[in-house]
């Protein structure tokens, strides 16, 4: 199979695409999760590093009422992701990501700053398809024909949780738990517009809990609840003289987490959800080896746009470097 | 370029591995159910079950000096909740708002603001979080934080005796709810 640079440039619209979806974290409610990595279709490998800063503006409470911090707080989270793609077969790829998280929080008297290994994702996707979906123009029905990614996300607990030694949620980089996630990519590329739906759907394993904030306490089971990330995004590529690319994507997300178990019965305190909106412009260079990224994720410090969740908005600068 | 692609895995692998090992970091990964709470001989003086709480002043946002001593004059026991203002947290209050303080009517919830610096800070945030019933002792030095060895949402029930009857992280408010309907 041989690769125009037009080809190329679709092949390299996962990588382009995918960093769209916000990076959640939110170290009050278990922060240090960094967004997913997808491989370019014809690539056999790839390097992804970003840095999320991450700046917290208040916070939802359970009747979705958006609540401000107080005027002298600045609370910051900034996360540094190493990533690495393999192709393990024509259409399967898997990829690992680790997060290093520092906090840095001031809240009016209390000053704290931390930092730790983020909770690892370990990934594994199947490419629902051989040949190049992108197009120019609709000649017949089979152009309509989207691209579709299966996988599957298995997140470790490797940061630094509420069930270890912390004072509170100011030190925490990790939620605790292992989480299980299926996902599903479909994206379709119609120069020089593309658009794609990421659906996310994680189920979190039970886990025994003997230390809370780093006061050892009666032992009890607890899992957290399912949570939901979906994914709406549009994109435009604009192809420069020298044949590099810059690709503007505009997406929508929301996430949403149940309510938590604790001993097989309801938290009625727990779960959340959170809406926001990110812009991502993605330059590829004309060999499509080397895309830089910027996301600016942005939540709407609205009442209504979130419960139970901090207000955060993310800046993401990152490189990825794709090995054929 | 192909060392690269060989070796890559491999380091990102050790590297994973041992950053996992650190000392604290596999917590999480082989959680324990093992009950590790420490032993303390009932009715000495101290922040656990079973010990007798310590008496405090505190001063209140409304720059009233309180202590543990006087609230008892004013319920059969007392409740304190150590919060940072935080949605957890405010879930939290907002439970005990809705759910605990019009059950248990003789008791005394005390919040205590542990990381706001100064009482006109901490009644401002009292204020814009919308508890301006509640009473919240502004524990400005960290007084109360080191005596009760608290910290976010964990939840203090003293009796009228004096004794603390749980110390611990909120939760879903049941076990406060169940220790409070046990007390005399």
């Amino acid at each position: 199979m041989k690769f125009t640079p037009i080809t190329t440039t679709c092949l390299i619209a996962g990588a382009v695409f995918f960093p769209g979806a916000p990076a959640y974290s939110a170290s009050c409610c278990g922060g240090g999760s960094s967004s997913s990595l997808l491989l370019p279709k014809a690539s056999q490998a790839m390097i992804d590093t970003s840095i999320d800063i991450e700046q917290y503006d208040g916070f939802w409470n359970k009747e979705g009422d958006h609540i401000n911090d107080p005027p002298d707080s600045d609370l910051n989270q900034y996360r540094l992701n190493l990533a690495y793609a393999h192709r393990l077969a024509s259409r399967w790829q898997a990829s690992v990501i680790m997060p290093y998280v520092w906090n840095d929080n001031q809240y009016s008297g209390l000053s704290t700053q931390t930092n730790g290994l983020g909770d690892t994702k370990i990934n594994l996707w199947y490419e629902a398809f051989d040949d190049v979906t992108c197009v120019w123009k609709i000649k017949k029905m089979a152009d309509l024909k989207p691209s579709a990614y299966f996988g599957a996300t298995l997140t470790l607990p490797s940061g630094v949780s509420s069930f270890d030694d912390v004072d509170n949620n100011f030190d925490i980089t990790g939620r605790g738990f292992y989480r299980l996630d299926g996902n599903m990519l479909i994206e379709k590329t119609i120069y020089p517009w593309s658009t794609a739906l990421l659906l996310s759907y994680g189920k979190y394993f039970e886990r025994s809990v003997n230390r809370e904030y780093g006061k050892y306490v009666e032992p009890y089971d607890m899992n957290l609840g399912d949570r939901l990330l979906a994914t709406l995004s549009l994109g435009y590529t604009q192809f420069l003289d020298s044949m590099d690319t810059v690709t503007y994507t505009l997406a929508f997300s929301r996430l949403q987490e149940e309510k938590a178990e604790i001993n097989g019965r309801t938290d009625p305190t727990s779960g959340f959800e959170k809406r926001s909106f990110a812009l991502t412009a993605a330059y590829a260079t004309m060999a499509r080896d080397w895309v830089f990224k910027a996301t600016w994720a942005h939540a709407i410090d609205q009442d209504g746009w979130g419960e139970n969740f901090p207000t955060t908005d993310v800046l993401t600068l990152g490189v990825s470097y794709v090995l054929r | 370029m192909y060392c690269v692609k060989k070796w890559l895995p491999a380091c990102l692998l050790v590297i994973l591995f041992n950053t996992t090992g650190c000392q604290g970091v596999t917590d999480d990964l082989t959680p324990s159910d093992s009950d590790k709470r420490p032993t303390v001989v009932s009715g000495s003086t101290g922040s656990q079950p079973t010990q007798s709480a310590p008496d405090f002043t505190a001063v209140d946002t409304l720059n009233n000096s309180r202590t543990l001593s006087s609230e008892f004059a004013l319920a059969d026991s007392v409740v304190l909740y150590f919060t940072m203002w935080c949605p957890i947290c405010d879930s939290h209050m907002s439970h005990i708002r809705s759910q605990l303080i019009p059950e248990f009517p003789n008791v005394r919830f005390l919040v205590i603001d542990y990381v706001t610096g100064s009482v006109a800070a901490s009644r401002a945030a009292q204020l814009s979080n919308g508890y301006a019933g509640f009473t919240v002792l502004a524990d400005s030095n960290q007084t109360l934080h080191d005596t009760f060895k608290g910290s976010m949402g964990i939840t203090v029930v003293i009796d009228g005796a004096g004794i603390i009857k749980m110390n611990e992280y909120y939760k879903d408010g049941r076990k406060l709810r169940e220790t409070l309907a046990a007390l005399p």
